[in-house]
């Protein structure tokens, strides 16, 4: 079983990453757990095809640890993913990351990490801001972590500040920064700029997925575009991500690198000016 | 529900855990969060057991609390090390710690603390309680150090039990019965020294006894593994079960069934037989409950306490006669309310607090309540025999020294309850 944590700025396009990827991953015969580790609770919602389900914390909230059932909050999605939502409190009150830490324990102790699985993935929200956000990369759990970062500087400033999180855990927990995986915004010299930032930080770029249109068509229509249309350019390019995956054997502990030094790239390649 | 809790019934899960640590020989207790969640525990075992304790604190203030733990659990690793040179330092954790996500393992992989083992136990005190925190300590404990390393031959006869948190004279009745059986055991938090330690000049660093880290790592090796507590134990029990493949077993010897399901219990595990001596003390005490019984039938009793001694000490006084109107868990738990639907068929009261069993007893109207320290407002109030057991008492002297576990504890048990009857409701009950 392996076990990765996809992380990245928040809006980046994780979770449909995550999402595309799993179920190209699923149509190639693997067996999936997918985890949203956000309170938006919206990581698995093309997968379910747009049906919201019931998170761990939504169900802990109704009817108290002793009686949340495995069943209850996990859904299988398109492909046979099995796919669990965190959860988590309302913006603003309560304590999101300590929501992660909760659900993760409660998954654990109901038996949700079967050994017929292939991939766990998790779906972090945003920057690793605090130690509940952090509960994926530890103790067994995720091995792998890999950044979706484009070719913008708060993309990068955050790919980079989240490599900062995986050097503190890397020495102690093992895990490994997998790759940068670039979610194109079509800006100008993007996959120049993605591998030299990549192999600034001592890792290399997963796959570069190109800017498509169909991606929103299917998102409108519920779905992946592995289930879209299957036969589209971008579901070859999430394909192709999936083998990488599946191929990867480049796994570091990066090398953060400053916020200097990371401008001076952004200029380097016409980012900023 | 109600939304506020009115005189808590139950207690935070590091105590619990500060509580399974004492019996381990040598073991510092550290707990890793701000200085309160130390310094009154402390105050509550100095006063329940009347014995010094030492309880380590990490200390955690306004900085630690946004940026994390990790530098003041491992100074402070150094510093119980340095001060101390304990076998075994358990990390405790807290509300705050366990809020914050503070990585205890990754902090405590990190370090180089010599021979002292360290061992992290995870206690958000906000789930479940001191129950739950026993329950935690114990799995951590046996999860971390049994069948570590390869030890010399033999003690595949042995038994493992698991108290729970019960008194040191608990311990002492029980190791008596597995004594008077010959069967070999080992006592996972052995308290009945290291809380009842004698007076004796120069003061140890550590109080003889407790449990050693061999036993612990030797534990793996026994023939069974019975936890005297489910609630307290029993997932530390299924890990030895599931982990060596050992026979399992719960149960709570207090009273005559009780207690012969815990001799069954040794002799299936064991093959050995109840000597004569176990069987004059059986005796004894039904002999005790016969001569009692004028008093204690019919008598309506409410009983308050952890989920097991509760369920037990109804059980024991049902055979007394009594009728045990009321049955209280300081925790709440599916398994405790199945079992006293079993036993009563009055009040069952499945972690609430104190308010709600006074007004339990004003509805019901027991004549005798059974419970810690904190219930005496009820038993004044209402005017009822009160027996006091359980952990906290520390309006009383010597209770930790008395087991009411087995035989032996049975007669004791009955005593303290005839006489309370008598003190209250004169000669004729």
């Amino acid at each position: 079983m392996r076990q990765i944590a996809i992380y990245g700025k928040g809006g980046i396009g994780k979770s449909t990453t995550t999402q595309n990827l799993t179920a190209a991953l699923s149509v190639m015969g693997k067996h999936i757990l997918q985890i949203g580790c956000d309170p938006k609770a919206d990581s698995t919602r093309m997968l379910m095809g747009g049906r919201r389900q019931a998170s761990v914390l939504d169900a802990l909230r109704e009817v108290g640890a002793e009686n949340v059932k495995l069943e209850d909050v996990m859904q299988i999605g398109f492909g046979g993913i099995k796919c669990v939502e965190a959860g988590g409190p309302e913006p603003g009150v309560g304590c999101a990351g300590r929501g992660i830490i909760t659900a993760i324990n409660l998954l654990e102790e109901d038996g949700a990490y079967t050994d017929d699985l292939d991939f766990v993935f998790y779906d972090v929200l945003g920057d690793v801001v605090c130690g509940g956000f952090a509960m994926p990369m530890r103790e067994g759990k995720a091995r792998e972590i890999y950044i979706v970062a484009s070719g913008e500087l708060m993309a990068l400033y955050a790919a980079n500040n989240i490599c900062k999180g995986i050097v503190r855990f890397a020495e102690r927990s093992g895990i490994r920064l997998g790759g940068i995986i670039c979610n194109s915004r079509d800006v100008e010299n993007e996959l120049g700029l993605l591998t030299a930032f990549s192999s600034a930080i001592g890792t290399h770029l997963v796959h570069f997925i190109p800017r498509d249109k169909i991606v929103q068509r299917a998102e409108i229509n519920k779905k992946t575009v592995i289930e879209y249309d299957p036969g589209s350019n971008q579901a070859e390019e999430y394909s192709k991500l999936a083998k990488s995956i599946i191929e990867n054997d480049g796994f570091v502990i990066p090398t953060p690198i400053t916020y200097e030094k990371l401008e001076e790239l952004m200029i380097d390649f016409g980012a900023i000016e | 529900m109600r939304s506020v809790t009115i005189n808590p019934a139950k207690m935070c899960q590091p105590i619990g855990a500060m509580y399974a640590l004492f019996g381990i020989h040598a073991a510092a207790p550290l707990v890793h969060g701000s200085q309160g969640c130390a310094a009154y525990p402390m105050r509550m075992f100095n006063r329940h057991f009347r014995e010094p304790v030492q309880v380590a604190v990490s200390a955690l203030g306004e900085d630690a609390a946004v940026f994390g733990g990790a530098e003041n659990l491992v100074a402070s690793i150094e510093n119980v090390i340095a001060r101390r040179h304990p076998d075994l330092i358990g990390v405790i954790t807290t509300c705050l710690s366990e809020t914050i996500g503070d990585d205890i393992e990754g902090a405590i992989r990190g370090g180089d603390f010599g021979k002292s083992k360290v061992i992290p136990i995870h206690t958000p005190s906000y789930v479940g309680s001191h129950v739950t925190g026993y329950d935690n300590a114990l799995k951590s404990l046996v999860a971390d150090l049994s069948g570590n390393s390869a030890s010399e031959d033999g003690g595949e006869d042995r038994v493992n039990i698991i108290p729970g948190m019960i008194n040191p004279g608990d311990v002492c009745e029980v190791k008596h019965i597995l004594d008077l059986m010959r069967v070999p055991h080992t006592v996972i938090s052995d308290i009945s020294e290291t809380l009842d330690a004698p007076l004796i000049l120069p003061k140890p660093p550590f109080p003889e006894g407790g449990t050693s880290i061999d036993e612990l790592v030797n534990s793996a090796k026994a023939c069974g593994v019975i936890s005297l507590c489910d609630h307290a134990g029993g997932t530390a029990a299924k890990f030895l079960s599931g982990k060596y493949g050992m026979t399992a077993d719960s149960v709570c010897p207090v009273g005559v069934v009780n207690t012969d399901r815990f001799l069954d219990s040794l002799c299936n595990m064991t093959g050995v037989e109840v000597p004569y001596s176990l069987e004059k003390e059986r005796g004894r005490l039904i002999d005790a409950m016969v001569d009692v019984h004028q008093y204690t039938y019919g008598k309506r009793a409410a009983i308050y306490g952890d989920p097991d001694i509760s369920l037990a000490i109804a059980e024991f006084v049902s055979e007394l006669g009594m009728d045990p109107v009321i049955i209280s868990s300081s925790t709440a738990s599916g398994k405790f309310l199945r079992r006293a639907k079993g036993i009563t068929d009055g009040e069952i009261l499945n972690g609430r607090d104190l308010y709600e069993l006074q007004l339990a007893v004003e509805m019901v109207c027991p004549e005798i309540l059974f419970g810690n320290t904190h219930c005496k407002l009820i038993a004044d109030k209402e005017k009822l025999a009160f027996i006091r057991c359980g952990f906290p008492v520390s309006d009383r002297i010597g209770y930790q020294r008395h087991g009411i576990t087995g035989y032996r504890g049975g007669i004791y048990l009955a005593d303290l309850i005839t006489n309370a009857i008598l003190d209250r409701y004169g000669q004729h009950g």
